[in-house]
């Protein structure tokens, strides 16, 4: 097995006196699409937040191609640049066109030239359907669109690993579709993922890995047949019943 | 209504006789106030940018330190000169050269002025730069973050161009609140259009009458900017409506859609 992308190590993190993680183990390998799922509360988005620095673990370590993410050269902008993230608000920049939106990290931060930057912004924009929309503004766009302009804004950075937080929980469910259609097509092609959902049908089908995370720590840890036909744990058992009788 | 023909050919006397006095006192007024408050902006843009940059427990010491007094000296600087008046502001900084030199050191009026106008708009506009880049939700920093850009390209090319579109309405209360008050600068001698007031009344039994066409040429110029600033919004808005790009097979339609504002229903 080839050396992995990622790999987080005794990952501790409290807010104050709360321990929300505590000691996380696990490592992605090229192609892994992991899905993290597991009830409110329990960490996962804490968990992505810290893969991509936009927190700062309490202790434990995160490593990148064999390096400590701490000591990577160009520092955590460098590092965020080949793990992309997707956030449940989106976070589309309001000041920018949607075709804007895909270009500016290319020739910012990875110093593409302005043309070239603009054709992978028109390449990925197509991918996620949302050619017709690139002079639109974020407001004038609805919650299905800006994700999808979202998605292609961290494709367009070319990346690694994409995470993505709950991509489709603010969403209406006719719009819920057409973000998970975009992914789907994205994990067919070889994409390493790592996905906070709820939505277990598409964890269920589309992951090659499930995370179960309660209370901070990692419950168990397997194949969508593991996990969803014999889970192990009372509590992955008991969150998933609830889940399914749904 | 005699007395109100009385005041009109009052009016019109006294603008005959002193029109270009008025005027060179508008546009010198004009020009300080307009480009006190550009310096200002740009004073105020530095101290706001300053006093937001994020220091964590990190960071190494001495940059936490040397940033913890250069944001001390940002908070004494606003401080001192929104909380005192500008009329003080003015004395104090145009006699107390001299006042130390015993009379060598001088300063130009004009230039004592500009920097008055400029240093106590950059106050007020510190305050205001601040509160624009901290209402910016914190998801633009992270989004910006997630593509790999740093604290300098987040602030640059997605924090400040939304932080100075949300506060061009303050721009233009400051630069309107500046045509006003830099009349205060007659005290160190700066002829703007108070001044020009003052030397013809001086000079001529007109006091009221040339204070309604005082009035009257402040109320433009104000109500000028008012509209100016109206049309420098619209236009960082961008259109309205956007072209659906139809050179694609998957869009079946053409002309323009028109999802104003709606869809930020589902935002946080
Ligand atoms: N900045 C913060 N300060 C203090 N506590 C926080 C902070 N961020 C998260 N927490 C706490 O950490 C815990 C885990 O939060 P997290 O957002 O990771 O949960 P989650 O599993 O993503 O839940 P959900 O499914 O609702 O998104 C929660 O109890 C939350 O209150
Ligand atoms: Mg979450």
């Amino acid at each position: 097995m080839s050396e992995p992308i990622l790999q987080v190590n005794h990952l501790s993190k409290t807010f104050g006196k709360h321990e929300v993680l505590k000691d996380i183990d696990f490592s992605v390998n090229t192609g892994d699409v992991i899905s993290i799922i597991g009830a409110s509360g329990s960490g996962k988005s804490t968990l992505l937040r810290c893969i991509n620095l936009l927190e700062t673990p309490t202790s434990g370590e995160v490593i990148y191609h064999g390096t400590n993410i701490d000591k990577l050269k160009g520092g955590a902008s460098a590092y965020r640049s080949h793990v992309g993230m997707v956030f449940q608000s989106f976070n589309l920049f309001n000041n920018m066109t949607a075709l804007k939106n895909c270009i500016i990290g290319q020739t910012k931060v990875l110093g593409k030239s302005k043309a070239e930057a603009k054709k992978a912004a028109l390449h990925y924009l197509g991918k996620v359907g949302m050619a017709p929309y690139i002079n639109a503004k974020p407001s004038q766009l609805s919650g299905g669109q800006k994700q999808r302009v979202a998605i292609a804004r961290a494709l367009a950075m070319n990346p690694e690993v994409l995470l993505f937080d709950e991509p489709t929980s603010a969403l209406d469910p006719q719009m819920v579709g057409e973000v998970l259609e975009v992914m789907r097509n994205l994990a067919g092609e070889g994409l390493t993922m790592i996905v906070v959902t709820h939505e277990m049908a598409f964890a269920r089908d589309v992951s090659s890995r499930i995370v179960f995370m309660a209370d901070g720590v990692i419950c168990e840890e397997g194949t969508p047949t593991d996990i969803f036909e014999n889970p192990k744990n009372e509590k992955t058992k008991e969150f998933l019943s609830r889940f399914l009788s749904r | 209504m005699n007395k109100l023909a009385e005041l009109w050919s009052d009016i019109v006397t006294c603008w005959g006789e002193s029109s270009s006095q008025y005027l060179t006192g508008a546009l010198k007024t004009l020009e300080l106030a307009v480009v006190a408050t550009a310096i200002g902006c740009i004073i105020g843009l530095g101290c706001g940018i300053i006093q937001t940059i994020p220091c964590s427990k990190n960071d190494n010491i001495v940059k936490r330190i040397f940033l913890g007094i250069v944001k001390a000296i940002v908070r004494i600087y606003v401080e001192v000169f929104r909380g005192t008046p500008m009329i003080i502001q003015a004395i104090f900084i145009y006699y107390a050269l001299p006042y130390f030199s015993n009379g060598a050191i001088n300063l130009e009026v004009t230039f004592a002025a500009y920097l008055v106008v400029s240093i106590n708009t950059g106050a007020y506009m510190a305050e205001t730069v601040r509160g624009g880049i901290m209402s910016i939700d914190i998801g633009q920093t992270e989004g910006a973050k997630s593509i790999g850009m740093n604290h300098f390209k987040t602030m640059l090319y997605v924090i400040l161009p939304q932080t100075i579109r949300n506060i061009i309405p303050q721009i233009g209360n400051n630069l309107i609140i500046n045509v006003k008050d830099t009349s205060v600068m007659f005290v160190i001698g700066y002829a703007e259009l108070f001044a020009a007031h003052k030397a013809i009344v001086g000079a001529k039994y007109i006091y009221f009458p040339s204070a309604v066409i005082t009035l009257t040429i402040y109320l433009i110029m104000t109500v000028v900017f008012s509209l100016l600033l109206r049309l420098w919004e619209k236009k960082m808005d961008g259109p309205a409506n956007f072209d659906v790009a139809t050179t694609d097979t998957l869009a079946h339609t053409s002309g323009t859609y028109s999802f104003v504002k709606k869809s930020e229903r589902r935002g946080r």
